[in-house]
């Protein structure tokens, strides 16, 4: 029950930070921050920074994603920003342009 | 899990989620954390008793269990629970306050046709009147903002709360309301003034 989950028509324009897992089914634009993990599904739209634990990625995400665990990059899904995670795993079948920073002890 | 969530089709906002910003949407929204700043749904907000919402809200229909501190607009109705507690005006055509709900605003449920809504609006209103009441410390606000539609003067409104007919307790907010007014003058002069004054010197 500690989900929150963004439904497909809903438009966040803002911030959004917690503690707990985050379903993206609708937009957000701005910046999110979760000490957990973050599921941007297929419907979703994601156009900001976003800082997490793990990241999972059916959907559209636009812009950097940091994570200190896990980014995963499903089949499907479109990002476009740089990517800093300690694991990184890509799809067959996803497209992603920007860069990939496995390297985050050395910072 | 989520994915049983993801079948109900509503958005949550879980406890621990803090959203400051602008919130639209088309369908139902859950909130059991904190949104700030602008809240637009076409239908209707549940504000959970762990929800607090710290913004101006348009809705279709708002049910509120948690806290609010802002404006609410609903188009339908608008509904504070008996945990709710929310701190703002609210308009919408029928508005909800139950016993136990805390509420200090302005009411507004628009202007309606004369004839048709009286019955309606009438029985709606008997049940509000204790609500506010009930409530522990209640400023003139909340007393005037039900009673708004009915009556103007807020003193009157907040002693004749007091009894549920409305008749003998408009009454008695007048009498407690006149007698101290008339007398004092007369009693507070020559005299008596001057004792008043030996005392602070004291």
């Amino acid at each position: 029950m500690a989900n929150t989950v963004i439904g497909s028509s809903i438009v966040i324009d803002g911030e959004i930070s917690g503690d707990e897992d985050l379903v993206i089914q609708g937009t957000v634009k701005g910046k999110i921050s979760l000490r957990e993990s973050l599921f941007v599904e297929g419907s979703g739209v994601v156009e900001a920074d976003i800082e997490t634990q793990n990241v999972e990625i059916a959907g559209r995400v636009t812009g950097n994603i940091q994570a200190t665990d896990k980014v995963e990059l499903k089949a499907d899904c479109r990002v476009v920003g740089d990517v800093k995670a300690p694991r990184i795993l890509i799809a067959d079948g996803a497209s992603f342009k920007g860069n990939v920073d496995m390297d985050t002890k050395e910072r | 899990m989520a994915k049983d969530l993801v079948a109900s089709g509503n958005t949550v906002i879980g406890p621990s989620i803090l959203i400051n910003g602008k919130l639209t949407g088309d369908e139902d929204l859950t909130v059991r954390g904190r949104v700030e700043g602008e809240l637009t749904l076409t239908r209707t907000l549940i504000v959970e008793p762990s929800g607090v919402v710290k913004a101006n809200v348009a809705v279709k229909n708002a049910v509120v269990s948690g806290v609010v501190v802002g404006n609410i607009q609903a188009t339908e109705s608008v509904e504070l629970t008996h945990e709710g507690r929310m701190v703002g005006d609210i308009r919408a055509p029928r508005v909800i306050i139950v016993d136990g709900a805390s509420f200090r605003g302005r009411v507004d449920m628009g202007e309606l046709p004369p004839g048709r809504s009286l019955p309606e609006r009438s029985t709606p209103r008997t049940q509000l009147r204790p609500t506010v009441r009930s409530l522990p410390a209640p400023p003139p606000r909340p007393a005037a903002a039900s009673a708004t539609p009915t009556r103007p003067g807020n003193v009157t409104a907040v002693t004749a709360v007091r009894k549920p007919g409305g008749m003998p307790g408009i009454v008695r907010g007048e009498t407690a309301r006149t007698p101290p007014a008339p007398p004092a003058p007369p009693v507070m002069a020559a005299g008596a003034k001057k004792k008043v004054v030996l005392k602070k010197k004291k």
